[in-house]
């Protein structure tokens, strides 16, 4: 752990980092200044300000927009986006388990291959793929062909702009975010421990619940949380599959910086979704490090 | 970081102020073609640089940061409208621009720009339906006709809480540009109707749908609407019975522009009836100069889209912070579906 070289290991709370260490996370602390911390900074100073005709932000102190957060119909979006994400998440992981585990066991070359045909995707612009899928789904689309051709259905289906196609799109684009941290603590999980348990009689149920899933945790935890934070705010997928028919939380905070020229009210859009990450993040870290404790 | 911050602005003021003749075009995306900018570079020899945005607030946002960078911008009547009120836009010197005489009379002195002193218009259009006659049978004349049970699932409309409730208030005989919270209370219930029955909401390609056949009608500007036409004679263009609205895209110059010289020739150049001819030919709006529609084919001006029979129809007009009441209305009522 490269962590662990920078701290003084005799301490085990840690003492502050050498002069070296710091030379090193120097570059990592300046970049979180600049494009992590002071944007938040920004965010968070624009939501208590005020607009003016033109949706210039006047910095006229206000409480009012957060007090608009919490209007009925933003909730409900809230909500909306909530299972969304959900839904997202669960798929993914439902699929990008069994595949990451099915890598993690594969000799070392072929995990490479495994590994860059994962991420492959990413060498073109998710957008372009979005676009990709509209062509598959449309009316007039390949899988319709296919279905129509094949007898499966009598008529084209309609899958292109529904909740259906939405998820689809979300799950496509964040798959790899949930394939690849699990496949990391995947492949270091130690192959004799799950002999033992196999000797030791547990059947494969037991194997995977007191073996192989609290070792892969911490994969599946990144993965989780790599999936559902993104795929919570994404405006792109639900307005090109979805035909911007379903508001979702991250239309809705787009629309304010675009359209309704309400930057403010945006911003405190974004400031509360930022908090709710950090609680759920906090909360997460909390029990982790209770289970460590009950260890 | 706090020099590279100060220097910033420095070096923008530096590349502004400095003699060079050049201009910077801030334009909508597919909206000026390449080869007119080339031409009036080869001509003049100011080279252009083109930026293009994609919604008139982006261009708002972007100016207002901004000091200086852009020459030339391209602002919707309504947008023009609260610059000049703002007082953000610089008078033309109409005396270098003497081919604002072939602009028909009908496109000048509008509610935007009444004394004519900011703005020139560049292209105009409307917003009007499209039908897919191989795919809709019954005639479909306005508002009234489109947003039926039947055609549930096969409507595409503009994503642009504005339109969308300027297209209700006009169903309903009211002003379009009347926002207040009692015409919006009107519409509310007629929206709530309406919004369940589009597939899609697409402002930037509403075109597209109806190509790939997920949709048969639609409320589109008038230049998709065009395109459309070329594309298949299927697809028929009607303004709304109930009343329609034109909108005007302008050229203006911005009060910080550093080369108003240049984009007052850029102008003069782009009102020439060859040169708004060939904007025409590659973006079938309605061309507001009259010298060039008499350069325009017939079959250009067949196109139902593009010169539609001309009624006398209102634009939108500045509602300031109304935008976010109709904003917050269509969200709502999208949201509780």
């Amino acid at each position: 752990m490269p962590a662990a070289t920078l701290v003084n290991a005799a301490t085990p709370r840690g003492r502050a980092p050498a002069l070296s260490g710091w030379l090193l996370l120097g570059p990592m602390l300046g970049w979180l200044g600049l494009f992590v911390i002071a944007p938040a900074a920004l965010l968070v100073v624009c939501s208590f300000c005020s607009r003016d005709e033109l949706g210039r932000v006047v910095p006229a102190f206000t409480l009012e927009n957060f007090g608009r957060v919490l209007d009925p119909i933003y909730l409900r979006i809230f909500g909306r986006s909530l299972r969304y994400a959900g839904v997202t998440t669960l798929l993914c992981a439902a699929a990008g388990f069994p595949a990451a585990w099915f890598i993690a066991r594969r000799p070392e070359l072929e995990r490479s291959r495994w590994v860059a045909i994962v991420t492959i995707p990413f060498w073109t612009s998710f957008l372009l793929r979005t676009y990709a899928w509209i062509m598959i789904l449309k009316q007039e689309g390949l899988l319709n062909a296919i279905a129509v051709g094949s007898g499966l259905a009598s008529q084209p289906l309609g899958l292109l702009y529904t909740p259906q196609a939405v998820i689809i799109g979300l799950v496509y684009i964040y798959l790899p975010f949930m394939i690849l941290p699990i496949y990391a603590s995947a492949e270091k999980l130690d192959e004799h421990l799950i002999e033992a348990a196999r000797d030791l009689g547990a059947p494969p149920r037991r194997v995977f619940s007191t073996v192989v899933l609290p070792l892969t945790w911490p994969g599946i935890q990144a993965g989780l949380i790599m999936v559902f934070v993104p795929s919570l705010g994404m405006f792109a997928v639900t307005d090109l599959l979805g035909g911007a028919r379903t508001a979702l939380i991250g239309n809705v905070i787009q629309n304010q910086f675009t359209q309704a020229r309400d930057w403010p009210f945006g911003a405190a859009l974004g400031v509360v979704f930022m908090l709710l990450f950090a609680v759920s993040f906090w909360f997460l870290q909390r029990r982790a490090g209770a289970r460590e404790g009950r260890g | 970081m706090k020099l590279f911050l100060v220097l910033l602005p420095a070096l923008a003021l530096a590349a502004g102020a400095s003699g060079k003749s050049e201009l910077h075009l801030f334009a909508w995306s597919e909206y000026v073609p390449q080869e007119v900018i080339d031409g009036f570079t080869r001509e003049t020899g100011v080279p252009v640089s083109y930026e293009t945005y994609s919604s008139g607030e982006e261009m708002l946002a972007k100016l207002l940061a901004s000091h200086g960078a852009y020459d030339l911008i391209q602002p919707s009547d309504y947008t023009a409208e609260a610059m000049i009120k703002a007082g953000m836009l610089r008078p033309i010197d109409f005396d270098q621009v003497p081919n604002l005489k072939n602009i028909a009379p009908e496109f000048l002195h509008l509610a935007h720009d009444p004394g004519q002193k900011f703005t020139v218009p560049y292209m105009t259009g409307t917003v009007g339906i499209v039908i897919n006659t191989e795919k809709v049978a019954g005639p479909i004349r306005g508002f009234g006709d489109l947003f039926q049970e039947k055609y549930r699932g096969r409507i595409v409309v503009l994503n642009d809480n504005r339109e969308i409730v300027s297209w209700a208030l006009a169903a309903l005989g009211l002003p379009i540009n009347d926002l207040s919270p009692a015409n919006l209370a009107r519409v509310r219930p007629l929206l709530a109707r309406w919004l369940p029955l589009v597939k899609v909401f697409d402002s930037d390609s509403p075109k597209t749908a109806l190509l790939n056949g997920d949709v048969d009608l639609g409320v589109v500007w008038s230049g998709e609407a065009a395109l459309l036409w070329n594309e298949s004679h299927k697809f028929q263009y009607v303004l709304p019975a109930e009343g329609a609205h034109f909108f005007v895209d302008l050229l203006a110059i911005p009060r910080t522009a550093a080369h108003p010289e240049e984009a007052q020739r850029f102008i003069n150049y782009i009102l020439r009836p060859e040169v708004s001819a060939l904007i025409s030919k590659k973006f079938p709006y309605t061309n507001p100069n009259a010298a060039a529609r008499r350069l325009l084919t017939a079959e250009q001006l067949a196109n139902p889209a593009s010169y539609p029979p001309v009624l006398k129809l209102d634009t939108f007009r500045d509602v300031g912070k109304g935008a976010a009441a109709v904003d917050r209305l269509v969200t709502d009522l999208k949201s509780s579906q």
